[in-house]
C-alpha cells in the first residue's frame, strides 16, 4: 500500500522535472521573443514541482494511515478485474482493424461480460453481447454514418 | 432580449428532430445518471460520439438534455437504493431514501421529479434574463481579462475541493502542462511532441475526458462491484399527498434561485447547491428533527437546487466560453470538436443557437418530468439491471466514441492509459474536474496571457489595468484564501464550543 501511496507524488515530481528540463530545451521561436514558447510551460513545471514536493511530504506524514480504496484495489479479484479489462482493451485495439468492428466487439464485450458477470449467467451474457454489438454497429454505422472497419 | 432571436430559437427547438434528441438525450442521461457512481460528466462523455455528424445546434441541445437527464437520474438511485449517481445527488439520499424505506418510494420519486422540474424552470427564466447582459459584458474583455477569468475559474474549482487543495492544484497543473503539448499557435514551435506526428496537434482532450470519466470511473466502480446492493424496491403510485406538497412547495421555490446562482459561480455546482439548500431548509424549518427521517422538504429543496444549478452552470459556458464545472468542461470539449465556439460572440453571431438551447431546456424539463413519472416502472427495471452488465457496455461505448474521433486505434491505447491514470487519481482522492477544465482552457489561457503581455511590452501591469481585471485578481486571491478562512472559522467555532463546555462544567 505504501508503494502505491508514494508512487503518485513521485510520478508528479518526475513528470514536472522532465517537463521543466524539456521546457528549457525547446527550440527558440524565429518570430518575436525567441523564448516566448518556453515561459508558460517552464513556469507551470516549477509550480507543479513545488506542489509535488508538498504533496510528497503530506503523503509521508500519513503513510501508515489506511486508504480503503487502495485496499479494495488490491483485495479479492479486483486487481484481476482491472487488469483483465485493460488487457482485453489492448487486445481489442490490436484486432479492431484486422477482424472488423462486429467480430472484435463480440469478442471484447463477450469476454468482458463473461469475466465480470460470471460464467453462470452465460445466457444473459450471450444475449447482451450479440444484441448490443449489432445495435451499436447499426446505430453508429447506419444511423450516425460512422465508417467502422 | 431580442424577441425575434428568441422566437427563432423556439422554432428550432420545436423541430421534430430536435424534440426527438431532447427526449433521447434526457432518457439516456437519466439511465447513465442512475448508475451508481456515474454522474452527468460521464453521461455526456460516453454519449459524445452520438453528437458527431449532427448540426451543432442539435448537438448542444442533445448534450444539455443528457446533462439534466443525468441530474434527474442521479436522484432515482439515491432514493431507491441509497446510492447517489454523483455528488449532487448525495443530498437526495438524506430524506429520499428514508421515505422509500417508509414505503413512500413513489411519493419520493414524484416530489424529486416535480422539484427538479420547477427548479429547472426557475433557472431557465433566470438564464433568459442573465445570459445576454453577461455576454455583452464579456464582449468588453481583452486578453488580460480573459486570462484572469480563466485563472479565477480554475482557482475557484481547486479551492472548493476543501481538504485536498494541493491535489487540486496538482491536477490543474497537470491539465495545463498537457495542454502545452503540440504546435505553439503563435510561433509555430513544436513543443513536447517527442517526434510523434500524432501529438503535433496536441493531446485530444476528448480522449482524456472519455478516458478519465468513462474508463477511469468504471475501473473505479469495479473496486466495489462484488458488493453490489441487491435491493428491490416496490414503487407504488408515483404521486404525492396534499400534505407533502404543502410542505415542499416553498422549499422548492426558495431553492431554485439559490441553486441557479450557485450554478452560475465558477467552480461551484450541483453538489454545493444541493447541500446549501438542504442546510438552509433545515435551519428555517419548524420541524428540523424530521430532516434525515424522510421529510419531504428535505428531498424537495436539494432536488430543486441541483437541477437549477445545472442550468446556471451553462451560463458561463455559453456567455464567456468558460466552463465552471467538470460536466460543462466536457460539453465545451465536444462543442469545439463540432466547430461551435461558445462565448460572448455566440449571442451576437448565432443568437438562434443560444436561444434554441434555452428553449430546449423548457421542453427538456417537460419531457423529463414525463419520463420520470410515467416511465418510472421502466426506470426501476433498468436500475435492477446488474452493474456487472452495464459497466462493460459503458467501456465499449468509450472505445467506440474514441474511434469516431480520429478513426485510429492508436487512440485506444491513450484511452486506456488515461483511464488507468484516472483510476489512480480517484483512488488517491484527487479531484478530476480541475484536470479536465485546465486541459480544455489551458491552450487559450496561455495564448491570452501572451497576447496580454505582448500588448503591454512585457509589463505585468496589464493585469491590473482595468476595473474588471482588478476585481478578477481580488476574487482569485479570495477564492484561494477561502479554505484558510473556512478553517479559521471552523477552529474558532470549535474553540468557542469547547470554551462554553468547559465553562458550563
Amino acid at each position: 500500500m505504501k508503494a502505491i501511496k508514494l508512487s503518485v507524488p513521485i510520478f508528479f515530481i518526475l513528470f514536472s522535472s522532465v517537463f521543466l528540463i524539456a521546457s528549457f530545451n525547446l527550440p527558440k521561436a524565429s518570430l518575436g521573443n525567441p523564448d516566448a514558447p518556453i515561459y508558460f510551460p517552464a513556469g507551470l513545471s516549477i509550480i507543479m514541482l513545488i506542489f509535488s514536493i508538498i504533496y510528497l511530504f503530506q503523503e509521508l506524514k500519513k503513510l501508515d494511515k489506511e486508504n480503503k480504496y487502495i485496499k479494495q484495489m488490491l483485495s479479492g479479484r479486483t486487481p484481476k478485474l482491472i487488469g483483465f479489462t485493460i488487457l482485453l482493451g489492448v487486445i481489442y485495439a490490436f484486432v479492431f482493424d484486422r477482424i472488423g468492428f462486429l467480430y472484435s466487439t463480440i469478442l471484447y464485450l463477450g469476454g468482458l461480460l463473461f469475466y465480470i458477470n460470471g460464467i453462470k449467467k452465460w445466457l444473459v451474457n450471450i444475449i447482451v453481447t450479440i444484441a448490443f454489438s449489432f445495435l451499436s454497429w447499426y446505430a453508429f454505422s447506419v444511423l450516425l454514418g460512422v465508417s467502422l472497419p | 432580449m431580442d424577441g425575434s432571436s428568441f422566437m427563432e430559437g423556439l422554432f428550432i427547438s420545436l423541430e421534430p428532430m430536435n424534440i426527438l434528441w431532447i427526449i433521447i438525450g434526457g432518457f439516456l442521461g437519466t439511465i447513465v445518471g442512475m448508475l451508481p457512481g456515474l454522474g452527468p460528466a460521464t453521461a455526456v462523455a460516453v454519449l459524445i460520439p452520438v453528437t458527431f455528424g449532427m448540426e451543432p445546434v442539435s448537438a448542444i441541445i442533445l448534450m444539455a438534455a443528457i446533462y439534466y437527464g443525468a441530474m434527474y437520474g442521479g436522484s432515482r438511485s439515491s432514493i431507491l437504493i441509497n446510492t447517489p449517481g454523483d455528488g449532487s445527488a448525495i443530498a437526495a439520499t438524506f430524506d429520499g431514501y428514508p421515505m422509500a424505506q417508509k414505503g413512500q418510494a413513489g411519493e419520493a420519486l414524484a416530489i424529486s421529479a416535480v422539484a427538479s422540474f420547477i427548479g429547472g424552470l426557475i433557472a431557465v427564466v433566470g438564464f433568459i434574463f442573465l445570459a445576454e447582459p453577461l455576454a455583452n459584458f464579456a464582449l468588453e474583455f481583452g486578453p488580460a481579462e480573459y486570462f484572469l477569468l480563466m485563472l479565477l475559474t480554475l482557482s475557484a474549482i481547486v479551492a472548493l475541493s476543501i481538504g485536498k487543495m494541493v491535489k487540486g492544484f496538482l491536477a490543474m497543473m497537470l491539465g495545463l502542462t498537457l495542454s502545452t503539448i503540440g504546435i505553439d499557435t503563435q510561433t509555430g514551435v513544436y513543443r513536447f511532441t517527442m517526434g510523434i506526428p500524432h501529438l503535433s496537434e496536441g493531446i485530444d482532450f476528448l480522449i482524456v475526458i472519455i478516458g478519465v470519466y468513462a474508463i477511469g470511473e468504471v475501473l473505479y466502480n469495479l473496486l466495489t462491484i462484488d458488493q453490489e446492493k441487491k435491493e428491490k424496491k416496490k414503487v407504488g403510485k408515483v404521486w404525492f399527498t396534499k400534505e407533502q406538497w404543502k410542505r415542499s412547495k416553498w422549499p422548492i421555490l426558495r431553492s431554485g434561485p439559490i441553486g441557479f446562482l450557485i450554478g452560475v459561480l465558477p467552480g461551484a455546482g450541483g453538489s454545493i447547491a444541493s447541500m446549501i439548500s438542504y442546510t438552509t431548509e433545515k435551519q428555517i424549518s419548524k420541524k428540523p428533527e424530521e430532516f434525515g427521517e424522510g421529510a419531504p422538504e428535505g428531498l424537495a429543496a436539494p432536488e430543486s437546487a441541483n437541477n437549477a444549478a445545472s442550468v446556471g452552470a451553462m451560463i458561463p459556458l455559453l456567455t464567456m466560453g468558460i466552463p465552471g464545472s467538470g460536466t460543462t468542461a466536457v460539453m465545451l470539449g465536444a462543442l469545439i470538436m463540432l466547430g461551435l465556439r461558445p462565448g460572448p460572440l455566440l449571442f451576437e453571431q448565432q443568437p438562434e443557437t443560444a436561444w434554441a438551447l434555452v428553449n430546449s431546456m423548457f421542453i427538456g424539463n417537460i419531457a423529463l418530468i414525463i419520463i420520470n413519472i410515467l416511465l418510472v416502472g421502466l426506470l426501476v427495471k433498468i436500475l435492477d439491471t446488474p452493474a456487472k452488465v452495464l459497466y462493460p457496455i459503458i467501456v465499449l461505448l468509450a472505445f467506440i466514441g474514441t474511434y469516431t474521433l480520429s478513426y485510429s486505434t492508436i487512440d485506444f491505447f491513450l484511452l486506456l492509459i488515461f483511464g488507468f491514470f484516472g483510476l489512480f487519481l480517484k483512488v488517491m482522492d484527487f479531484p478530476l474536474a480541475p484536470l479536465v477544465l485546465a486541459l480544455i482552457v489551458g491552450g487559450e489561457m496561455e495564448q491570452n496571457f501572451r497576447k496580454a503581455l505582448l500588448s503591454s511590452d512585457g509589463s505585468l501591469d496589464i493585469f491590473f489595468s482595468s476595473g474588471v481585471s482588478i476585481v478578477l485578481v481580488i476574487l482569485t486571491v479570495v477564492s484561494l484564501l477561502y479554505p484558510l478562512i473556512f478553517k479559521f472559522f471552523k477552529r474558532r467555532n470549535l474553540a468557542n464550543k469547547t470554551d462554553k463546555i468547559s465553562k458550563s462544567s
